[in-house]
């Protein structure tokens, strides 16, 4: 077991944001790698399946950023929600504002593992991740969050539409410290859902997880936001489900277009949590079931 | 690297690899050995210990991520003396092998901390990091439910 290895890696902290860009670039130029060490329920537990590393392996400079004040922190300033990277779980779901403006993203954080990884795990390390099973992930997406993020280049925001280019790559370089997440806030009230299909509610992984946020205006969808975890090799964010909804009155919404929708939108496999056929049929209903919320005869 | 903090109360220091997990610092070099291991990978809860008051795993937690931090053990809810929660446990059958105990009195104790008079919804959602393969878990939501009643009685001394 390669646990052995960890007293091995060099640990650091870095003074502020900018040294930290610095140091990452600057190792990143010499082709050597460094983890921001967050909550370290990805990458402790990664470290474990892993082969031990042979002496003459380099071994990446780990850097500390679970406590580095420009990463934390949860603010909200006229409808933008902005959440540290390295906020945890715990924190978000906690939150006032959150709770009251953003309660799928509360609802989402207390449904995340347990407590215990709720009060270490981040949203930047569920994003660095970029697993597609990723809860954080999904309910970025269906917000439509912008990724805030930073290198010795300069900061800049990138949307999620324009995030994620296939399984666990991203348009991020890879000197680029992710920062915050940035939500602008639907109105007060507006319908969401946070969905977990899995095996039991703790720690399991989903088998499908649907995050749903939308705008109502009489009897059409104006707003409508949709992450889908497990379901591709990326988040899928169901953009001819939402073109779907939004192109016509709910009440001429039908079942099967909608499930039509839904299953071009996806691309379910096999794996050890989950059949292909299952999450498809799992996809459909929980799109369903959130559109039947709205008010879609579905 | 020395790395400074206080563990159960009092400040400690230690001069480990910063990567060294919590988990191995506190049972071998701090020797507090009551919290455990069982999978090592933040799934089972054995290893809960308070950090800054928030349970956490152990396991996933790096002696070089304390620094300045207050780590609570099982040995800092109990010592010298079983403590009124532990012997809640014991006379409510909370405990059989005693492997997860304390982990489930560590979560327990955040529980109880921020909410007094919890509802056995709350209790379950408390320990759901924590596994235990003895009990079937309703002996030790019996067993919070009598400690929080306790200290509540006793004005939250308890
Ligand atoms: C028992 C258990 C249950 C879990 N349940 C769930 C679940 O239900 N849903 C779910 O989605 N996930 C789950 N996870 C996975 C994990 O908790 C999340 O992905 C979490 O968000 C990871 O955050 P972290 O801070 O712990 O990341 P870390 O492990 O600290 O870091 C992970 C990676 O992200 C990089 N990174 C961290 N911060 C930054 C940053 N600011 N900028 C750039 N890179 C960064 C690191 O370099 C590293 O490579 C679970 C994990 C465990 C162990
Ligand atoms: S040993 Fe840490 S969670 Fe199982
Ligand atoms: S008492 Fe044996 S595992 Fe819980």
């Amino acid at each position: 077991m390669s646990l052995a290895d960890l007293p091995l890696h060099d640990m650091q902290r870095a003074a502020s944001l900018d040294a930290l860009c610095g140091i990452v670039a600057e190792r990143h130029a010499r082709g050597e790698a460094t983890v921001l060490l967050a909550g370290g329920t990805d990458w402790v537990v990664e470290q474990e399946l892993k082969p031990p590393r042979g002496d003459a392996d380099p071994r990446p400079l780990v850097v500390d950023v679970s406590c580095m004040a420009e990463l934390r922190g949860i603010t909200a300033t006229r409808g933008l929600l902005r959440i540290g990277a390295a906020a945890t779980y715990l924190e978000i779901r906690r939150h006032p504002t959150v709770i009251e403006r953003a309660p799928m993203l509360a609802a989402m954080a207390r449904e995340l593992g347990a407590i215990q990884i709720q009060a270490r795990g981040t949203l930047g390390g569920n994003l660095a991740t970029a697993s597609p099973a990723a809860d954080g992930v999904a309910a970025l997406a269906a917000y439509d969050a912008s990724i805030v993020v930073k290198s010795v280049r300069g900061e800049r925001r990138i949307p999620f539409s324009a995030l994620q280019t296939g399984y666990k790559q991203s348009t991020r370089a890879p000197d680029e410290v992710i920062v915050a997440v940035e939500i602008a806030l639907p109105p007060e009230g507006s319908p969401w859902l946070w969905r977990k299909v899995g095996t039991r509610r703790a720690q399991a992984i989903s088998k499908v997880a649907l995050a749903g946020i939308a705008v109502r205006s009489e009897d059409r969808v104006v707003r409508l936001g949709l992450g889908m975890a497990s379901v591709a090799p990326i988040t899928a964010t169901l953009l001819q489900t939402r073109a779907l909804v939004l192109s016509r009155p709910l009440s001429a919404i039908t079942a099967d277009a909608l499930d039509a929708a839904v299953l071009s939108d996806i691309a379910p496999i096999d794996d050890v949590r989950s059949t292909r056929e299952y999450r498809k049929h799992a996809a459909k209903a929980v799109v369903r079931g959130f559109l039947r919320d709205l008010g879609a005869p579905v | 690297m020395k790395i400074t903090l206080t563990l159960n109360g009092l400040s400690r220091e230690v001069d480990l690899p910063p990567l060294v997990r919590l988990l191995d610092a506190l049972r071998g070099p701090l020797g507090l050995p009551g919290t455990k291991e069982g999978c090592g990978e933040g799934e089972c809860g054995s290893c809960t210990v308070l950090l800054d008051g928030e349970p956490v795993n152990a396991c996933l937690v790096s002696i070089g991520q304390c620094e300045g931090r207050a780590v609570t053990t099982v040995e800092g809810l109990s010592a010298p003396h079983l403590g009124p929660l532990a012997r809640c446990f014991v006379d409510h059958g909370g405990a059989q092998c005693g492997i997860c105990t304390p982990g489930m009195l560590i979560s327990a104790e955040a529980l109880l901390a921020r909410r007094p008079d919890p509802s056995d919804e709350e209790i379950r959602e408390a320990i759901a990091g924590n596994l235990c393969r003895c009990t079937g878990y309703q002996r030790i939501v019996d067993s919070i439910r009598e400690a929080a009643r306790e200290r509540r009685e006793a004005g939250g001394a308890a």
